[in-house]
């Protein structure tokens, strides 16, 4: 099997594991997001489909020009974002919500990816491996930084520091001096007590409630704790499809969109968990292999920062539903409701598949 | 590239790190995870059984049940709460204030009817249910609850219900007691609690996030506790009470052969009912009444025996052949011991046994008991049940307590004296005896020499359990000196100068034997224990006042009981 056909399977696999835990947590609610996800699920594997025969060299060109148009979605956000849940995350194009956070994490994997990767005029090596302290880390962070705090300011903490990460692990992956990115982590880390001034108090409750999860069992402790009781009490063999009793009569919030691992992990059990989780590490292998077997640095660069994004999110959104890190919002890739991740995930899993096939051509 | 290795490590390292914490959550700790989550979402709602009855040996009941009735409010149908409580607090004549307190701290979830108001009349929950038809929310539950149609009859033997402390909890969790659960205190109620318990029953619910009702898991139908059959006869009983009324003491009627207790009645008495309707002013009383109402007299306070004690220093004496029946001494009204002079209450002039059990001279018993020695009194007190339990079935019995030389000198550090002889032989010093065990040993005499095991649970749910209950020990005494120490009690009544002479005019020949225990400072305690008819006793009887003067004061109790009872035919 090819690269298409492994990476075109386990994500449709996950993603019908998804609309199955959706169908689940939301049927009882006579609500329709499962039909909406099935929806949203053929509208990524079209995407899919078009992007993997889409030349990801093109991408080359228009980086600017996407980095530009992603970072005016970003403001039209704030102009005319449509107001959900206390948060202005959304964008009403015609008769759907776009997230134009989820795509800017993209946005911003194919640029650090074209900045990184940019070669001399005999295009023999490349600059980044000369790039001093300025253009090495702080050109780049201030490109991540403007999208990032537009991001936390809708607010939409968990995506910012998802571009924060994944910044941080391709500055890791590009030939930048080792010393910088020591001084970058740092500085960042230097920095928390700054930022937790910056933070809205339902944010500090979260954070004091991941510090210490009994703190406010009832307010910002109680998703967490009702997570916990559903992964824990799936036991081996899970309580069964429709009969997990946390999502069922609706203990746990959240649980088709940040929270679909707990509903899942409720009714499939640890059986089910460990079958998810191996499928999650396949196609994040899968995306490693592809960067590591192209020659084409921009495309190798591109093939990590979108399997690290990815990565990143899973396991950030796991540990989170588990109290392994503080709760921030943040959609499981492919499982969790929401047509804008589940799209855009399929977008970038189409670009990984297109470089793998454009290998053979150089 | 090296850079690359350390980041697919890394990601790796976190996958593995995300199984081994579900692993965690779901194997390793997900029994008790799966506990919360029952807890979440599955409600009980707990439905009483009726505690057994407790009934005599015909059958009246003397402790039941009776349906009492709580006010509640269905917050799901009420529209407006206030509303409803303020109706409600109008019938009940409560401020809305403090039902609407009870309602917020009763508040389970809204699929449940929360209680403001327990043990209201019969009048007001007719008044409320006519309510009903406008006021849909308002529920009146019934619920099973003790009863006492005798009112103070046979309390210390029955005990009272109250809340279950933390003594008992400790001790009975085990046995699937909980907090907050109604337990027996004394008596009956605690004996057998096990059996007289009612099991809870209940539905269990299966509620959403809110508390709403989503379906119903399943249901347990309440148990009732098993009824309990007394040996008492509620007749003799209520004979008894009436005999005690305004004194202090207790009186117990025992059949001589099997043990059976037919009257046990300890005054002064309580009301067990006031447990019941928690009157907290009643109770406060009760217990800090100095004269100890809710002690039973009968079974868990010793006293000095007095002159009851003769007939086993009478026993001993036959026994060891220290005396016979032609042994006389003489009664001057003192007698010197040691260096000690000791008195008699009379001066009785030359007594043989007979007459010195009947007019209970102490001067015969004195030179009797130095004969027979401290120690083989000690032994044959023992032999009569003396100094340990009589194990009634019956909680918190006194040992009571029979003194030896041994004992006085690794206790006392003194040495027995022919003095302290003197003392034990006539009953005082330091003998403490209880009145079920006096009775008990007034039974050996009647019955022949068999020692027998005082009870008062005949039957458990229908089932006889008096063959388990009758344990008799045969006293090693020969008949010849039983039938002699018989032959004196019967003198006590029969000879016109015994102690109990005021008996005989009584229809029925009674034999017993009086005792004054003196227990200064203040007046002395009274004893009465004989069985009647004398010539095949029926019924073992003592009576015992405390501090109630002389034992002939105790004899004209017990001339009342008898007396009524042959009245009533109950003889």
């Amino acid at each position: 099997m090819d690269s298409f056909r492994r990476i075109f399977l386990i994500s449709i696999v996950i993603a019908c594991i998804g609309i199955f835990s959706i169908y689940s947590s939301t049927y009882q609610k006579g609500m329709n997001q499962a039909q909406m996800q099935m929806l949203w699920a053929v509208v990524g594997i079209v995407l899919f489909l078009f992007f993997t025969n889409f030349n990801y060299r093109r991408f080359w060109d228009v980086t600017y020009f996407i980095y530009a148009a992603g970072l005016i979605l970003l403001f039209m956000v704030f102009l005319l974002g449509s107001v959900r849940l206390g948060a202005q995350r959304w964008l009403k194009v015609a008769w759907f919500n776009l997230q134009p956070s989820e795509l800017a994490k993209l946005i911003m994997v194919i640029f650090l990816a074209r900045y990184f990767s940019r070669k001399s005029a005999d295009e023999v090596w490349l600059l980044s491996r000369k790039f001093g302290v300025f253009k090495g880390l702080i050109l780049p962070f201030i490109f991540t930084a403007i999208p990032m705090l537009l991001i936390i300011e809708q607010p939409d903490l968990g995506s910012g520091i998802i571009l924060l990460l994944t910044f941080t692990a391709m500055l890791y992956l590009t030939r930048v001096r080792m010393r910088y990115i020591v001084i970058f982590v740092l500085v960042i880390l230097l920095c928390i007590p700054l930022g937790w001034l910056m933070l809205r108090d339902y944010q500090k409750d979260r954070l004091m409630v991941f510090l210490n999860p009994n703190a406010d069992p009832l307010g910002a402790g109680y998703t967490l704790i009702q997570s916990k009781i559903a992964i824990g009490s799936g036991g081996f063999f899970g309580k069964g499809w429709l009969s997990g009793t946390q999502s069922q009569l609706h203990f746990l919030p959240e649980s088709h969109t940040d929270f679909i691992f707990a509903t899942f992990a409720e009714e499939w059990g640890f059986l089910g968990v460990m079958l998810l989780i191996l499928l999650y590490y396949f196609l994040i292998r899968e995306g490693f292999a592809i960067a590591q077997r192209t020659t084409d640095s921009f495309a190798r660069l591109l093939a990590f920062g979108i399997s690290l994004m990815l990565a990143i999110q899973i396991i950030v959104n796991i540990a989170m539903t588990m109290g392994l890190a503080p709760v921030v919002g943040l959609p499981l890739p492919l499982m969790s409701y929401g047509g804008s991740s589940l799209a855009v995930t399929f977008i970038a899993l189409g670009i990984l598949v297109n470089i793998d096939k454009r290998r053979t051509v150089f | 590239m090296i850079r690359i290795r350390v980041t697919s490590v890394v990601i790796i390292a976190a996958f593995v790190f995300l199984l081994f914490s579900i692993f965690n959550l779901q194997i390793v700790k997900g029994r008790h995870f799966k506990q919360l989550s029952d807890r979440n979402c599955i409600r009980l709602i707990p439905q009483e059984g009726s505690r057994g009855n407790i009934l005599d040996r015909e059958g009246y009941i003397i402790a039941g049940s009776e349906l009492s009735y709580d006010a509640a409010i269905s917050s799901e149908l009420s529209s407006s709460l206030d509303n409803s409580l303020f109706v409600v607090s109008k019938v009940l004549q409560a401020s809305p204030s403090e039902l609407k307190a009870r309602f917020k701290k009763n508040f389970i979830g809204k699929f449940a009817p929360v209680t403001i108001a327990k043990n209201i009349t019969l009048k007001q929950a007719i008044a409320l249910e006519e309510l009903k038809p406008d006021f849909p929310e308002i529920v009146i539950q019934p619920h099973p609850q003790r009863s006492y149609p005798y009112g103070e009859l046979a309390a210390h033997v029955l005990g009272y219900l109250n809340e279950i402390d933390n003594l008992r909890l400790t001790r009975l969790a085990g046995y699937g007691y909980k907090t907050k659960d109604t337990v027996g205190f004394g008596g009956v109620e605690e004996q057998y609690d096990y059996y007289l318990r009612q099991e809870e029953g209940g539905i269990s619910l299966e509620v959403d996030h809110r508390g709403r009702f989503v379906r119903s898991l399943g249901f347990r139908l309440p148990k009732n506790g098993r009824d309990i059959q007394l040996t008492l006869n509620l007749k003799v009983q209520k004979i008894a009470e009436e005999a005690l009324t305004g004194k202090v003491g207790c009186v117990i009627l025992m059949d001589p052969y099997t043990g059976e207790i037919i009257a046990m009645e300890s005054y002064p008495d309580f009301a067990p009912g006031a447990f019941v309707k928690r009157s907290n002013s009643v109770i406060r009383s009760l217990f800090s009444n100095s004269k100890a109402p809710l002690v039973n007299r009968a079974i868990s306070s010793s006293y000095p025996a007095g002159s009851l004690f003769k007939t086993v220093v009478a026993s001993a004496g036959l026994e060891t052949g220290k005396i016979n029946t032609s042994t006389t001494f003489f009664c001057s009204g003192k007698t010197t011991v040691g260096r000690q002079e000791f008195a008699c209450w009379g001066q009785h002039g030359a007594q043989n046994l007979f007459n010195a059990i009947a007019h209970s001279c102490n001067i015969f018993f004195y030179n009797t008991g130095l004969l027979v020695g401290a120690q083989s009194i000690h032994d044959y007190a023992y032999k009569f049940g003396f100094g340990k339990q009589t194990s009634i079935d019956l909680p918190r019995e006194a040992n009571g307590f029979i003194p030896s030389p041994l004992w006085r000198k690794i206790s006392r550090l003194r040495s027995w004296f022919d003095g302290d002889t003197a003392n034990f032989s006539i009953g005082q010093g330091d003998v403490l005896v209880t009145p079920i065990q006096v009775a008990r040993m007034m039974a050996v005499f009647a019955n022949n020499g068999h020692l027998v095991s005082p009870y008062i649970v005949k039957a458990i749910d229908g089932r006889d359990v008096s063959l388990y209950q009758r344990k008799t020990i045969i006293v090693p005494v020969k008949e010849k000196t039983i039938s002699q120490i018989k032959r004196g009690l019967r003198q006590v009544v029969a000879d016109p100068t015994g102690t109990a002479s005021n008996l005989a005019e009584l229809t029925v020949p009674v034999a017993a034997k009086t005792g004054t225990a003196q227990a200064p400072p203040g007046q002395p305690h009274g004893w009465f224990a004989g069985y009647f008819p004398s010539d095949k006793p029926k019924f073992v009887i003592c009576v015992f006042l405390e501090r109630g003067g002389a034992g002939y004061y105790a004899g004209l109790v017990a001339k009342e009981i008898i007396g009524k009872m042959s009245q009533e035919g109950l003889i």
